[in-house]
């Protein structure tokens, strides 16, 4: 092992060297230098403040908002992404460098949606969180997605931060995503680097794997994925640490392993599996490499992992079974369908449905040039991993994860299985990220003395970052929306903002009501909503006439409020929340959609807005 | 754990920061003394106690601190759903210490005799240059945090009113409540019928972002032996439309019927 891949665990006969060396250290050890940290730090602070700005513009409804953006995007991750490519930057320098690199693209997503929570899974863990802080126990009810309060490992931590200091479910989501994506990136970096031997192999890893889809947006939501995936990594640098320790200390290394397993399977039931999944995978690449079962072959902890991951779906977590099924048996139905041609494939770039603007051609381009840029890496970084690595187990994986990740861009084809297809690149891109930063390491050995060669790289991850976000997040969603507005006597809600905020007053009752709408009355409401199909929500709102069952149906379950609203981006959970505008033509539901619920007798209209109107079933008179 | 210094700094600081947070009443300052308490000195402690013997590299060991700080967070309140009292500020603070107390205590037992601390820190060497810059890089990112959580002026948002109305304990009468979130001072006719035996109306100016709630009292509706029903309509006067309804909300006075 090259001394730069560092962290060799010391047993007890090295102990005394070690302690030696530190008093030495110490002594006379010249204090450490910034290196080019400095112009770093400056130049990902100034492009944070243009992100800062174009999001202020894009509330302000002021444009052109796009440009700072991308600039600022580029400005904070491309200058980091050259000092990567270098050969002189320390570990610790690269460790750094990922680090700011992975707080500053986070506080990009924090921008966007200060000073409240926007992402639909977000407004339900919010809830969940309020719940715990509310009622002081967990396995509370959550009326939209009911297996969530299952996997209770996000909220309940959340529940400390805001029973220690009182602040809010957004304030403590913020701080706990912050301090997951430090480990996210944190342990990306010693795993690759463990692994390599390498550290600028690791600080590429770290910068090619910011080019997921999910990194810039999703995966930085207050949502469960968001805290157990860095666990999971967390896992993955143990078991690599423990392969590298003396047998004497393999035990020492199981225990960062199991505490990490155990709060990943109460946080995140896809990450459980995969967890397993990893474990089982890399015990056959134990096996395969070495012939043996001996340690440090991980089995035992693949092992505890289905044991512990189905102990908790079969004993606590039940619910799950009939949450996910559905989304699996879909996404294997619907690849069936679109290969066999009874559908037809999922066009790219359609997130948004007809209403929404199309992503702008550059746009499609750019996003497009990044994944033939990945694809373009995997052969030479797959040979590269094949000439150095394959007597690496962990290596092994990251290959067939690699390989693996572009046959889930395909799935991406299949209209039902693309959820499941965008799940799984999270996981798999860690392993692409390590082969393609084999092939760029190898680049840059092979051509060390020609000057483009770093300038090229560098650009090409920018690209494959810009590209990842683009693919991962709308278009038009790439950028704050008003939600709340500065007003000569305060700040102005958007109607179903304001919605929220009246609803938050009320002593209680269930709301039926339109997803965007449910969402914002689950939190900053804190009220019990329901939306969607099961039960049909979605009908009684949109039908323009009352039928004889819907009444009935909301009597059944115990709704009180109905909130009617015009709008037809309301049932769109990401664009529904904001302020309309004044310079745009706003599509509306025709008016009896909302005055068929006069004809209930004894209903009361407790509520307007102009879009939003909210009738009153309960207490019938 | 004497001796150990940086056990005995970590169990202090984790009685100092569990106690404060519980007592002082400021939630910044809490803040500041809950995020070592939940997000670095328990996973800090269980990492000392775990490679007490094989020691570790200083940036393993910090991400650790951190990571297993996260765990015990994540596994923590499972554990407080089934004690006593829950999931509460006192009980968190309590196991948080705990955890930390007891793995600095097994720590201690387990770490060699005069070995050091595993993290030590020597500030790096900067240049004023330097210091200037990242004093830049990290004015900026404040400067982007303070714009982040600023609300503007949104230009083209379209703006609303929004009107309320709820029964006065002992359906003595009703709460109105009227919110322009519209762009401009709006000037507004509100006229309330109660069950067609009396009027009110009110003449109410509003600028952008502010509120009005009015209490209407209706003596009658209470021992009325039939429900009242009570109709609030909103008029614009300096919108398009000034005679036409612009919001109406309705609600019911009286005793309760079978209905619906």
């Amino acid at each position: 092992m090259p001394p730069e891949a560092g962290g060799i665990t010391a047993d007890a006969a090295t102990f005394k060297a070690m302690e030696a060396g530190s008093a030495q250290r110490k002594r006379g050890r010249p204090r450490p230098e910034i290196g080019h940290l400095a112009p770093l730090i400056l130049s990902s602070g100034v492009g944070l403040l243009l992100c800062a700005v174009a999001n202020a513009l894009s509330r302000a409804t002021l444009t052109p908002a796009m440009p700072f953006y991308w600039a600022g995007i580029l400005l904070l991750a491309v200058p980091i992404f050259y000092r990567l490519t270098s050969e002189q930057a320390s570990a610790r320098e690269r460790l750094t460098l990922v680090c700011t690199l992975g707080l500053g693209l986070y506080l990009v997503k924090v921008f966007r949606d200060a000073p409240l929570f926007t992402f639909s899974d977000e407004l339900i863990h919010a809830f969940n969180a309020n719940q715990i802080a509310d009622h002081n126990h967990l396995f509370r009810d959550n009326p939209i997605l009911t297996a969530t309060p299952y996997y209770p490992g996000l909220e309940g931590a959340a529940s400390a931060l805001m029973k220690l200091t009182g602040v809010s479910a957004y304030g403590a989501g913020l701080v706990l995503i912050g301090a997951a994506r430090l480990v996210l990136v944190a342990s990306l970096f010693l795993l690759f680097q463990r692994v390599s031997g390498s550290a600028r192999i690791a600080g590429l890893g770290v910068a090619i794997y910011a080019g997921n889809f999910n990194f810039l947006y999703w995966g930085a939501q207050f949502s469960y994925e968001s805290l157990s995936l860095p666990l999971l990594l967390l896992v993955m640098m143990a078991l690599a640490e423990r392969e590298a320790a003396p047998r004497q200390a393999l035990r020492t290394w199981g225990a960062p392993v199991v505490l990490a397993m155990m709060a990943i399977v109460v946080t995140h039931h896809l990450t459980s599996y995969a967890v397993a999944g990893l474990l089982v995978g890399l015990s056959l690449a134990y096996w395969y490499v070495r012939r043996t079962w001996a340690p440090p072959n991980p089995w035992p902890f693949a092992i505890f992992g289905i044991l512990l991951a189905a102990f908790w779906l079969f004993v606590a977590a039940s619910a799950t079974v009939g949450y996910l099924s559905p989304v699996l048996s879909d996404a294997f139905a619907a690849i069936g369908n679109t290969i066999g041609g009874s559908d037809e494939p999922r066009g790219l770039f359609q997130g948004g449905g007809s209403s929404v603007a199309p992503t702008p051609l550059l746009a499609r381009a750019v996003a497009l040039a990044a994944v033939v840029a990945l694809a373009a890496g995997l052969p030479f970084g797959l040979r590269v991993l094949w000439h150095r690595y394959r007597r690496q187990p962990f290596a092994l994986l990251f290959g067939l994860a690699a390989v693996a990740f572009f046959a889930t861009l395909v799935l991406r084809l299949a209209p039902a299985a693309w959820e499941t297809a965008n799940r799984a690149s999270e996981f798999l891109f860690i392993g692409l990220a390590f082969v393609l930063a084999c092939a760029c390491v190898e680049a840059l050995r092979h051509w060390s003395r020609d000057r483009r060669t770093r300038p090229l790289i560098a650009a090409t991850i920018g690209l494959v970052l810009v590209g990842g976000a683009i693919s991962g997040w709308p278009w038009d969603s790439q950028l704050a929306r008003p939600l709340r507005a500065s007003a000569a006597a305060g700040t102005i809600s958007s109607p179903p903002l304001a919605l929220a905020q009246w609803a938050e007053g009320l002593p209680g009752g269930r709301f039926a009501a339109s997803t965007a709408d449910a969402g914002l009355l689950l939190d900053p409401g804190g009220k019990m909503a329901i939306a969607g199909r099961s039960p049909d929500v979605e009908d009684i709102l949109d039908e323009e006439a009352l039928a004889g069952w819907m009444v009935p149906l909301l009597r059944r379950n115990n709704i009180r409020y109905v909130a009617v609203d015009r709008r037809e981006v309301s049932s769109d959970s990401l664009r529904g929340y904001y302020f309309s505008r004044r310079d745009r033509d706003e599509a509306l539901r025709p008016p009896s959609v909302s005055a068929k619920f006069n004809e209930i007798p004894g209903v009361a209209r407790v509520y307007t807005n102009g879009p939003i109107t909210v009738f009153d079933l309960g207490a019938p008179r | 754990m004497r001796g150990h210094g940086d056990l005995e700094a970590a169990v202090g600081a984790a009685a100092l920061c569990a106690l404060l947070t519980l007592v002082l009443p400021f939630e910044p300052l809490r803040m500041l003394l809950a995020a070592p308490l939940t997000l670095f000195l328990p996973g800090y402690a269980i990492t000392a106690a775990i490679f007490a013997r094989n020691r570790i590299e200083r940036s393993r060991f910090l991400l650790f601190s951190v990571g297993l700080s996260l765990a015990v967070l994540a596994l923590g309140a499972l554990v407080l759903n089934y004690g006593p009292g829950g999931i509460r500020a006192w009980s968190w603070a309590l196991l948080l210490f705990l955890v930390v107390l007891g793995c600095c205590r097994g720590a201690a037992l387990r770490r060699p005799r005069g070995a050091g601390a595993p993290l030590s820190w020597s500030p790096p060497r900067v240049s004023g240059g330097q210091a200037a810059l990242v004093a830049g890089g990290g004015l900026a990112a404040i400067a982007a945090i303070v714009l982040a959580f600023t609300p503007l002026a949104a230009t083209n948002a379209t703006g609303f009113t929004e009107m309320w109305i709820q029964p006065l304990p002992g359906d003595k009468g009703v709460r109105l409540g009227i919110g322009s979130a519209e762009r401009d001072d709006s000037s507004y006719r509100l006229v309330v019928n109660f069950g067609g035996a009396r009027e009110v109306t009110r003449r109410i100016e509003l600028e952008p972002g502010q509120r009005q709630v009015l209490a209407l009292g209706e003596s009658a509706a209470a021992s009325s032996l039939v429900p009242v029903p009570v109709t609030a309509t909103l008029f614009k006067e300096d919108g398009p439309e000034p005679d036409q309804p612009f919001r109406q909300v309705s609600t019911w006075l009286g005793p309760t019927e079978d209905a619906g």
